[in-house]
């Protein structure tokens, strides 16, 4: 295989990985916000609960940052073909976040429980707000977005961004909310006592249910959705230009990638056994074996949708020919090249020094001891 | 058309107003997180509690503005997808690296060490602690030599080379780009701006407890480190402006021109305006104050070389615009017959203009008919807005030798001890807390106005390289961020102006406050 | 009058290190720079502030 077409595969490996860290580090935080009126009934309650997450909600929140350099160094098409044509979405995903910082800083600085109510209620809409558009996006991909391209290659979007909020990616939506608010309990099981640890185990039993409720649902419903597939001119170790392939689209050709294979049904099945035993692993209280199931359903269910669109990665639905894959929406096999060693490096730097924070400051937080301390929000 | 010129200007409005205002923080904490590991270290040397109170006070003040600096920077690392998709698509192959190696290698970093440093107090011992308080430092000051590494390519695009095949620029040298001149000189200037923004804050804030005669041995401790802290970086900051001036002046004669308001050529050594009135339309200074020979040595650090003026750039704006059609005629060619050998030829002959055709492409879309009358309108737009370039860059410059001044004069009065008595300093000292806030902005008018009317300077023209939204999106949206932005910055001055007279917590002196707040302790720790 | 005089002197030093910086720096190691820069600045803070301590300790009054 040439080595263009080996860092086009690692980069979709890596895609991947990225957005499963993502989903599960700051789908964490997101999960506690948005639960954190449900979690805390009065302030002392929600004050420990944000403080199990305050020194960490920054650093997990990088996910994301790195989410956005990454696709824009490696995929640059995605990046500014996705995020343009979402452009309204992009927004609310934005504004949500950019809410957050705030909500988790600025809450405890004044003692009005009017100030703090308000900063828990933008919590719970930069928690939920976020998850709900992160799965609506993914549903969207697997649809196809009407976009295409002129000549020189500048992006045309030609939906509008109501059909963006289509039941399909709806579904999907609150599917990632439900894993989030899983991932997020089970944290707060861990670091929480009395009440708010009830609460939680309450929370991650009756959420990890739900979000398989909804994965299959959705699974059905994208085995009679159009697929996309290539009929011709597709050159891995082409130039990236989406211009020169044909492609169709059939109904049930998602399902594809899984017939060719069929060792990959493993995928979906981890899902489930992932959130059965985590849900076990919930009610008898053991919150890190919890944890690590949610984080395996996670990225058994973006493994998932990434095993089902293989090699598509945003399907074009008004101009199906000009839809971007692994093949041809990729930077220069040089910029690929640089950026794998960067993360080769980097990255088993970010995991030691992460978990060195997270031991640092691991063990319990209640209301009391957040009274006796003065560095917490 | 029209429409297109509309879009292209709110999303120019859009990223101005969002990156203006997301500047305000970065500076600041750029350089009071430099700032907190000098006096920790103070603290791990000398053991005494009063250093400790002075790290946990001016920590408490950084992560009010920490906090708002994060969440405005997360708009600007999708900014150029959601608005400005063409560029991204364009040089996304160069631009996007140094984005995603600033996520890996600093903001990483920076962000959680910082939740240990503001947490971890009980939990680390002093070495450590000290230690996580460098890394924010260094990881904050990474990111912005990573961004600025981006924005060097920007301003000098090295490094890299259009490729017809995938209709988009591409990385040739890796190492070009990180040591692009423009980028060092640009990643000093502005982290040392960092710096000079911190001790100007500290410096206002600790001169406004002494003349309140509150906190005074935290204030005169505060005023001492960031004085001399401070002293060092106005220099530094100056040189490296220099130095980033020199670079400018070789790379992108445009922006030096406007910076200078040099419309027509002048013989060597030509006069520095030091004051004047730029009238864009008619090409002239409607007054100027000059002072004679000054400006070929100020730029060119030489006394023969000669600077041209708008007349001569444009005239050869002219010429490459022409030189530039046949390489877009024939990238067209190449869409429709990849394998034609001709028109191969031609583009690589014409390819080093092709960014110029681009300019005329506005007004003839079929560039190939375009008229002279439409040539020189374009060769008229590679020429920035003059007056606000001109005025933002002396606005900078003036605000750095006042910084300077002031500065020493701080220096003197610290090391001699006499601060507490000179009054008028101390009333003079928390006025000058806007003056680097406000030449930070102008410097970034001066670098970004500056370099109009391209994003990548000589590569890709602004008109092109925005996302093809309707006017209602832009609207909807610009709206959006002008509401938020303002409902936080009024939240964020009054929290840091509430803490700032709260004072550190040290149990008697700020009785004041105590005696009409119940339990200030309970509550006022971040 | 003194110290006027003493403030247009070290005005005069800055604009000699000025002077000096440009001259050396045309297109200069500018990242080095930063580096060495950094750690010396931090350093003349830190000891002038030290400074501060052991003179009031010298100092029966404080």
């Amino acid at each position: 295989m040439e080595l263009y077409v080996v860092l086009k595969l690692i980069w979709w490996a890596l895609l991947g990985v990225l957005l499963i860290g993502l989903a599960v580090m700051v789908g964490m935080d997101m999960g506690v916000g948005a639960a954190l009126r449900y979690l805390g009934r009065n302030d002392g309650e929600r004050r420990a609960a944000i403080n199990m997450i305050a020194p960490h909600w920054d650093g997990n929140q990088v996910w994301f940052i790195l989410g956005g350099g990454a696709v824009f160094a490696a995929w640059p098409t995605i990046y500014a073909t996705a995020f343009s044509g979402l452009y309204v979405v992009m927004l609310l995903l934005l504004w949500a976040m950019i809410v957050r910082p705030l909500g988790f800083e600025y809450r405890s600085k004044m003692p009005s429980m009017g100030w703090r109510n308000l900063w828990d209620w933008s919590l719970f809409v930069s928690g939920a707000v976020p998850m709900i558009v992160f799965g609506a996006a993914m549903g969207n991909m697997l649809e196809g977005v009407p976009f295409h391209f002129s000549w020189d290659m500048v992006s045309y979007y030609t939906g509008s961004f109501i059909t963006l909020f289509n039941p399909f990616a709806i579904l999907c939506g609150l599917m990632s909310l439900a894993l989030a608010l899983y991932q997020g309990a089970t944290m707060i099981m861990g670091r929480g006592e009395g009440v708010i640890r009830e609460r939680a185990i309450r929370l991650a039993t009756v959420s990890g249910p739900a979000a398989l409720v909804l994965f299959t649902i959705g699974g059905l419903w994208v085995m009679f959705m159009h697929g996309y597939v290539i009929t011709s001119g597709a050159d891995p170790a082409g130039p990236a230009l989406p211009l020169n392939k044909t492609v169709t689209r059939e109904a049930g050709a998602w399902l594809a990638n899984y017939g060719a294979v069929p060792v990959l049904w493993i995928i979906p099945g981890l899902v489930y056994a992932a959130i059965a035993a985590g849900v076990v692993a919930a009610r008898r209280g053991a919150a890190i074996v919890a944890w690590w199931a949610g984080a395996v359903a996670w990225a058994a269910t973006i493994s998932t949708v990434g095993a089902a669109m293989f090699p598509f990665l945003m399907p074009s639905s008004s101009n199906p020919s000009q839809s971007l894959t692994v093949w041809d929406a990729s930077s220069s096999a040089g910029t690929l090249g640089w950026m794998l060693v960067f993360t080769l490096i980097f990255v088993p730097i970010i995991l030691v020094y992460t978990s060195w924070a997270f031991y640092v400051m691991r063990g319990k937080v209640t209301p009391a001891s957040i009274e006796n301390d003065d560095h917490a929000y | 058309m029209h429409s297109l010129d509309t879009v292209v200007d709110l999303s120019r409005w859009q990223f101005a107003a969002t990156v203006l205002y997301h500047f305000i923080f970065v500076p600041l904490t750029l350089g009071l997180s430099m700032l907190l590991a000098t006096i920790e270290t103070v603290y791990v040397i000398t053991g005494r509690a009063i250093y400790r109170q002075m790290t946990l006070f001016w920590s408490k003040l950084f992560a009010i503005n920490f906090a708002l600096g994060v969440a405005t920077g997360l708009t600007m690392e999708f900014q150029f997808g959601t608005n400005w998709s063409t560029y991204s698509h364009y040089v996304g192959d160069i631009f996007g690296a140094p984005l995603a190696i600033e996520g890996l290698m600093a903001f990483f970093l920076e962000s959680t060490m910082v939740g240990l440093m503001l947490f971890g107090w009980g939990k680390l011992s002093r070495g450590k602690h000290l230690l996580v308080t460098y890394m924010v430092a260094l990881g904050s000051n990474l990111s912005a030599l990573w961004i600025l590494i981006a924005n060097g390519y920007m301003q000098s695009p090295v490094g890299s080379t259009f490729n017809p095949a995938t209709m988009r620029m591409e990385l040739t040298s890796f190492s070009n780009l990180v040591f692009n001149p423009d980028a060092q000189a640009k990643f000093v200037h502005t982290s040392i701006a960092g710096y000079l923004t911190a001790a100007m804050f500290v410096l206002g804030i600790s001169a406004f407890y002494m003349l309140r005669k509150r906190h005074i041995e935290l204030a005169k401790r505060s005023f001492r480190v960031a004085a001399l802290f401070g002293i060092f970086a106005s220099i530094a900051v100056i040189c490296l402006g220099d130095a980033l001036g020199f670079i400018n002046g070789a790379d992108q004669p445009t922006k030096l021109a406007a910076m200078e308001g040099l419309w027509k050529t002048a013989p060597a050594p030509a006069g520095f305006n030091l004051i004047a009135w730029p009238n864009q339309a008619e090409q002239k200074n409607e007054f100027e104050l000059q002072i004679p020979y000054l400006l070929t040595p100020l730029v060119t650090h030489s006394f023969t070389e000669s600077i041209p003026g708008v007349d001569a750039l444009e005239k050869q704006a002219a010429q490459r615009i022409r030189n530039g059609i046949p390489a877009l005629v024939a990238l067209k060619t190449l869409r429709e017959h990849p394998n034609d050998a001709a028109a191969l030829a031609q583009f690589n002959a014409h390819k080093a203009d092709l960014g110029y055709a681009r300019l005329v492409q506005r007004y003839a879309p079929d560039v190939s008919n375009a008229t002279g009358a439409q040539i020189q309108k374009a060769a008229a737009d590679s020429i920035p807005p003059v007056a606000p370039v001109f005025w933002s860059f002396r606005i900078m410059v003036a605000a750095a030798f006042l910084m300077l001044g002031f500065l020493i004069l701080a220096v003197n009065y610290s090391l001699r001890g006499t601060i507490v008595d000179k009054r008028w300093f101390l009333k003079v000292a928390p006025w000058m807390i806007p003056v680097p806030f406000i030449a930070n902005e102008a410097g970034w008018l001066v670098a970004e106005l500056g370099r109009q009317p391209w994003t990548v300077y000589e590569q890709l023209p602004t008109w092109i390289s925005a996302s093809t939204h309707s006017v209602g999106y832009m609207i909807f949206s610009l709206t959006g961020f002008v509401l938020l932005y303002s409902i936080f910055i009024v939240i964020e001055m009054y929290l840091m102006v509430k803490y700032i007279r709260l004072g550190p917590d040290d149990d008697g002196h700020g009785a004041t406050e105590s005696a009409t707040q119940p339990r200030v302790s309970q509550w006022s720790e971040a | 009058m003194k110290s006027v005089l003493q403030f247009i002197f070290w005005l005069l030093v800055a604009f000699v290190a000025l002077f000096l910086a440009i001259v050396l720096g045309e297109r200069g190691a500018w990242y080095l720079a930063w580096v060495l820069g950094t750690v010396m600045i931090i350093l003349i803070a830190v000891a002038g502030t030290v400074m501060l301590d052991a003179r009031y300790e010298d100092d029966p009054l404080e």
